[in-house]
């Protein structure tokens, strides 16, 4: 599917609706050892694009004997895919790269259909996710060890980094085709084998990925897919084959039960959970930049994204200032056009599912309570011609006060609450009072002052006049405090640590 | 509301829609002006090379991370329309070229301002094409 098909280029037609690459209902099947297989499960939950309300597919429920399945095929192919030469496993990966560029398109449209994006997030997106493979390619060098000559006379001494065996990740719905690429490109570059199980929310990218992975010719096993809910996920946790989980969710979940039960069944984890995302402004900030910024960070991806900016804090008594820029705020929120994110010209999409806006519905109704001041009200919008049920306009509070629940809490939506520091000491103080360490950004001119921030906030990924602070693949996605449990984190140097085990090798030839 | 362009997505599809309307000009041109056909062909293939240089790196550099559906300066395409070739003579025709010409050089120049906020690599291929056209103007006037 190329960027646009000769039917939408229509010149002189500014508002393009782009064409919907799933047509009718796809019943989802499993990937186990290389072949398309049936769920163990009857059961199936409908998959619902948000913003038509169509069904678009029907997916299984899962069963334990699905993922015992895949874990054994895994556990077959194991031995042969860690001899496969590193190389040859990265050409697998560069072949995957290859086929995923010229699906780029298709891709973007079907998490857009699945998600509810706008295509431009969609499509930037696949490319985040592209970039973890291609980075993954690098793995002969990644996968170096070190060494050292004469640790005693005619001794030396050998780090060699091994795979362990298989791996799973339990992927979330906000972002569903590239988080599982945040893990598996590096599993299976480092030699390990793979199961990923998407959210049964938005299963379809996933799909279209191991359709392009068995495309790509991987030896079956090497990757498998396993459709479902929760009996799936408590079978990865339990499941002895299994030697490390990555989990990106709340940490509700994330703490609670993939890092408890994962780590006392003696798994590697690593579980990236929630957010509460700090911004804080200084009165010498470019002002169009900052808001440029703070539009695509608090209501990009209509919020639901755990890089979202949360919390809105204006440093200093420059009274002035903070109403221009909120008058600028305000101006650029109200003109937001939102709808179909498949309509080119949509800047918000709904929220995933009907119950993830009345869960927002709810905190605004909190704020309403505690005190804070309504000054937008996303439950006013317009969204014609399409249904009401998913979406919900951009809503911004004023006076708000860090004991408050919409202060605190994860939203999930597209809610900017708007606080008030008296100097930097005490904005940096609210950021790291806060349980969640994932993100924050500073928007100033002062260099001074972005490197104080930086250095003191409790956070693992830091903007400076950035406003979604989101790492690059060749770094991790870091994160601290209940925003993260485990040691190493997805991406980067610290993905290929994570899948694999240091083993020393002290050498002595007589 | 006006239309205007909002997002990175509809700034990209108006330059294809700019280049390919650009291009189906040329193309009639080249059965009108035969004793140029060979110009006016080259001139229609540019227009697909740089419609295609612009997608590229829109889905090379395109992330998620950037303000891509929030542009600074909304652009209105109703500043860019195009002229239908209608000219009684090759002068006629020329003049209106040059002109579509300008119109796209205008075009990018704005894209390349409004997009320096969205993505990295936009403005730059943007200005290239500007140049680009600049020594397409040229070449038009040259058929004089």
């Amino acid at each position: 599917m190329s960027y646009r098909s000769v039917n939408e280029l229509k010149v002189g037609c500014v508002m393009v609706v782009l064409e919907e690459p799933i047509k009718g209902v796809i019943e989802l099947k499993n990937y186990i050892d290389g072949e398309w297989v049936e769920s163990e499960a009857s059961e199936t939950r409908d998959v619902v694009n948000p913003a038509t309300l169509k069904t678009i597919a029907k997916v299984p429920v899962g069963h334990r004997e699905d993922v015992k399945a895949a874990v054994d095929a895994a556990k077959d192919a194991f031995p042969r895919w860690r001899r496969t030469t590193p190389l040859s496993r990265a050409r697998y990966l560069m072949t995957l790269k290859q086929l995923l560029e010229e699906n780029f398109e298709e891709l973007g449209r079907v998490v857009t259909m699945e998600h509810g994006k706008i295509i431009d997030e969609a499509r930037g997106e696949v490319r985040r996710g592209i970039e973890n493979v291609e980075m993954a390619t690098g793995i002969p060098s990644l996968m170096m060890g070190y060494n050292a000559e004469d640790i005693s006379r005619g001794i030396d001494e050998v780090l060699i980094k091994q795979p362990l065996g298989v791996f799973a990740c339990v992927a979330p719905f906000n972002f569903p085709f590239m988080v599982s690429l945040w893990f598996m490109p590096y599993a299976v570059a480092t030699g390990n084998t793979y199961v990923i199980k998407p959210s049964p929310w938005t299963p379809l990218s996933t799909m279209k990925l191991v359709e392009l992975i068995d495309e790509a010719g991987f030896p079956p096993g090497v990757i498998n897919l396993v459709n479902g809910e929760v009996e799936p996920v408590s079978e990865i946790l339990e499941n002895p084959g299994v030697k490390g989980v990555s989990f990106v969710g709340s940490t509700k979940i994330g703490r609670d039960v993939i890092y408890r039960n994962a780590t006392s069944h003696g798994k590697r984890v690593q579980a990236q959970c929630s957010a509460k995302n700090f911004l804080v402004v200084t009165p010498d900030a470019d002002v169009e930049l900052t808001v440029s910024s703070l539009m695509s960070s608090f209501f990009g991806n209509t919020g639901q994204r755990c890089l979202a900016g949360a919390n809105l804090v204006f440093v200093g008594d420059d009274q002035g200032f903070m109403e221009k820029t909120l008058a600028v705020i305000k101006e650029r929120a109200g003109a937001i056009k939102i709808g179909y994110g498949l309509e080119e010209g949509v800047q918000m999409g709904p929220l995933q599912a009907e119950h993830r806006k009345k869960r927002v519905l709810g905190y605004i109704e909190s704020g309403l309570e505690e005190g804070a001041t309504l000054t937008m009200d996303g439950r006013e919008f317009s969204c014609d011609p399409y249904p009401e049920t998913c979406f919900l306009g951009p809503s911004i509070f004023e006076g708000v006060s860090l004991d408050m629940t919409i202060a605190r809490e994860e939203i999930f939506g597209p809610v900017m609450s708007v606080l008030t520091a008296e100097d930097l000491n005490e904005a940096i103080g609210m950021v790291n009072s806060s349980s969640y360490g994932n993100a924050a950004s500073i928007f100033t001119t002062n260099g001074g002052t972005a490197r104080r921030f930086q250095y003191d906030v409790e956070c693992g990924n830091i903007g400076v006049n950035i406003g979604t602070a989101a790492p690059m693949a060749f770094f991790p996605f870091s994160g601290m405090k209940d925003s993260f449990f485990g040691d190493l984190h997805g991406q980067g140097k610290d993905a290929v640590d994570f899948f694999t085990e240091n083993k020393v090798v002290i050498q002595r030839w007589p | 509301m006006a239309l205007v362009l909002r997002t990175t997505s509809q700034i990209i599809g108006h330059h294809a829609e700019l280049e390919e309307k650009s291009a189906e000009g040329y193309g009639a041109l080249a059965e009108r002006h035969p004793e140029h056909r060979d110009a006016f062909n080259r001139l229609a293939d540019e227009n697909h090379r740089h419609m295609a240089r612009v997608e590229r790196a829109y889905r090379l550099g395109v992330t998620d991370a950037f303000e891509v559906g929030f542009t600074p300066n909304q652009l209105d395409p109703g500043d860019y329309a195009l002229e239908e070739f209608t000219g009684e003579s090759l002068s006629e025709d020329l003049d209106t070229a040059l002109r579509n010409e300008e119109t796209v050089i205008r075009f990018c120049l704005d894209a390349a301002k409004t997009s320096g906020k969205l993505l990295p690599d936009l403005p730059d291929t943007f200005d290239q094409l500007v140049r680009r056209k600049r020594k397409r103007v040229e070449l038009l006037r040259s058929l004089t």
